[in-house]
């Protein structure tokens, strides 16, 4: 899963994290003025969202997995 | 760390500098790990003989010296520059800062505080007066006339499309991967030197590889050295043994045999149990006792820091386009050789290439007529870029890049290489590059990216596969089965490859014998390593 969890509660709506993630695996959510896990299969695991938060909502895993191969997709 | 240098040196000469990256500058490309920087300094006591012998015998005498001594003699000027700029280095409790030393290696290092000095550095940019565009992704290098005049590129969030006109453009683009689950490069997907290819510019490299090993329980955090926590705790499960470069006892075989290694080789020698069927193999070094599973191909698809990229013509980072600059580990200087042969290396030598294709960007800019621009090639370019968006039907990026993925990444391909495969592996890739990647697809601006991307690992492949198949010898990081010698009167060569009129042109070019080793000496004595069957 590697990136996990951003923490609603949490999470002040900076948009840090957005900036931070060089996979551009994170986004903004434009009604809710949160940041949200968007494209968490890039996410690899480098942990500029958990270090840059300012009120840690951010949660990781070292787990990821690959996806399946499948005969085209 | 090369692109910001890079930025700061031109301004500083006048010019004026747009920065464009494809993350948030200070925090892409490589910069969630670097920390290591090698400085050398007379003063301290250093020997630059012993120095540029180390990288010169380990790096299996394949490395461009000029560029080596280069970087060192100038590791010291950029140090004392970055310090000034507000770069903070990890100091002993008696405020000194901390030197890092290594068995077996001659060079030492110092530690940057890691993750925080590329904002310290971006700082230092904007305050000189550098433009900095955050997430935009190049994809397009502009020519005209034989010149280098720009480039396109896509925003991250809207696919909105960006054209630059540039009277020099340097490329810092990092190294190339097939984008790998394992270690953390999955964002280093060689772009640039994808783009700088398609353009006409000369690529080197390519056949050398980073064997970093992972743990087999937690293989994307790579040896739990990456995955910090905000008090630089790993949340893995393997303790940082130290730079995997220094480790030489790597594992115990299936066979309850200790495995041991060059000082440098990384863990190539672990591809070489593998493939004898000596798997698993469990970790364990002289400060990590318990045996933990590991597994290789971390790094998959990336050549050797500052080894591999845009073939540099002189000594400012100018390539073989005009008007084309390039630095840090997009540039193959070559300051290495086969091998990545020690610690700190790749940052000294971003900040030094940065510092010197930032000079000569802005000394050529200044003499340069204004760019032109054909509106045509802009048009062209434009709908190659979107094309992925404009297909209605085709093949996900997600999906193409996995099926490359399993056909480069088997030990059997780039770590134990053998013509027959390496061939099999050629034909399925010309297959992607020819009819997978023209019918990529993407719904939003991310994916657009990713296809992007794509393509360029695709071209990462085939560029691999050419000059491994190329260089018929074994050397340094390059280990082929069916000629597991080297072979120095042939391949004391850098291999160069470009393309012409649609077509992958490949020759070597020699390493002046002036920096040959004396090769009436025995080969056992000139070659520290031993490969399997020679």
């Amino acid at each position: 899963m590697s990136i996990e969890r951003i923490d609603p509660e949490l999470c002040n709506g900076c948009g840090i994290c957005v900036n931070s993630c060089p996979m551009d695996v994170i986004r903004m959510d434009e009604e809710g003025k949160k940041a949200i896990i968007q494209y968490p299969e890039d996410c690899m695991l480098c942990g500029w969202c958990v270090v840059d938060c300012p009120e840690e909502a951010v949660y990781i895993s070292p787990e990821k997995s690959s996806p399946l191969i499948v005969s085209w997709g | 760390m090369a692109g910001m240098v890079a930025a700061i040196k031109a301004k500083e000469k006048n010019a004026d500098v747009t920065l464009v990256d494809k993350g948030y500058a200070g925090k892409s490309g490589s910069s969630p790990y670097a920390f290591w920087y090698a400085v050398f300094n007379p003063e301290w006591g250093h020997d630059l003989n012993a120095w540029m012998n180390h990288v010169n015998i380990i790096g299996e005498y394949v490395n461009n010296r000029e560029w080596t001594e280069i970087v060192f003699k100038e590791s010291y000027d950029r140090y004392q520059e970055l310090v000034s700029w507000g770069v903070e280095f990890i100091k002993d409790e008696d405020g000194k800062v901390r030197i890092y030393r290594f068995p077996g290696i001659e060079t030492e290092s110092f530690q940057v505080k890691k993750r925080v000095f590329g904002q310290v550095i971006r700082e230092q940019a904007k305050k000189t007066g550098v433009r900095i565009m955050d997430r935009i992704m190049m994809t397009d290098l502009l020519k005209q006339d034989g010149r280098i005049v720009g480039g396109m590129g896509i925003a991250m969030e809207s696919a909105d499309l960006y054209v630059f006109k540039a009277k020099a453009v340097v490329m810092c683009s990092g190294c190339s991967s097939f984008k790998p689950d394992g270690w953390p490069v999955s964002s280093l997907t060689g772009d640039g030197e994808a783009m700088a290819f398609r353009a006409g510019a000369e690529i080197t490299g390519k056949e050398f590889n980073e064997p970093k090993s992972t743990s087999a329980i937690h293989p994307a955090p790579t040896m739990g050295m990456f995955l910090w926590r905000r008090d630089e705790s790993s949340v893995s499960t393997r303790p940082d043994p130290g730079p995997p470069q220094v480790q030489a006892l790597k594992g115990v075989n299936a066979e309850g045999t200790e495995v041991f290694g060059l000082v440098g080789s990384n863990f190539i020698e672990l591809e070489f149990e593998a493939h004898a069927g000596r798997a698993p193999i469990l970790s364990r070094t002289p400060e990590v006792q318990e045996l933990i599973p590991m597994v290789g191909g971390a790094a998959s698809g990336m050549s050797i820091h500052t080894a591999e990229g845009l073939w540099p013509v002189d000594t400012n980072g100018a390539t073989t386009l005009e008007g084309l600059f390039a630095a840090g580990d997009s540039c193959g200087t070559m300051q290495v050789g086969a091998v990545y042969p020690g610690v700190g290396y790749a940052i000294c030598g971003a900040s030094v290439t940065g510092a010197r294709a930032g000079r000569g960007a802005a000394k050529y800019a200044m003499q340069a007529d204004k760019p032109e621009i054909d509106e045509k090639e802009i048009t062209r370019l434009k709908k190659i870029i979107y094309g992925p968006m404009d297909r209605k039907g085709g093949f996900s990026p997600r999906w193409v890049t996995q099926v490359l993925r399993n056909t480069m990444i088997p030990y059997f391909i780039m770590y134990v290489k053998h013509e027959e495969r390496m061939k099999a592996a050629l034909t399925l890739v010309e297959f992607m590059r020819d009819h997978l990647a023209p019918k990529l697809t993407a719904k939003d601006a991310h994916e657009l990216r990713l296809a992007i991307e794509t393509r360029s690992i695709i071209h990462n492949a085939e560029m691999k596969l050419r000059a491994s198949i190329f260089r018929k010898e074994s050397r340094g990081t390059h280990y082929r089965e069916d000629y597991p010698r080297r072979n120095d009167p042939e391949w004391l060569a850098w291999v160069i490859l470009k393309q012409e009129e649609g077509e992958v042109k490949i020759t070597k070019r020699p390493v002046p014998k002036k920096w040959w080793p004396d090769l009436s000496k025995p080969y056992e004595e000139i070659y520290l390593n031993r490969f399997p069957g020679e």
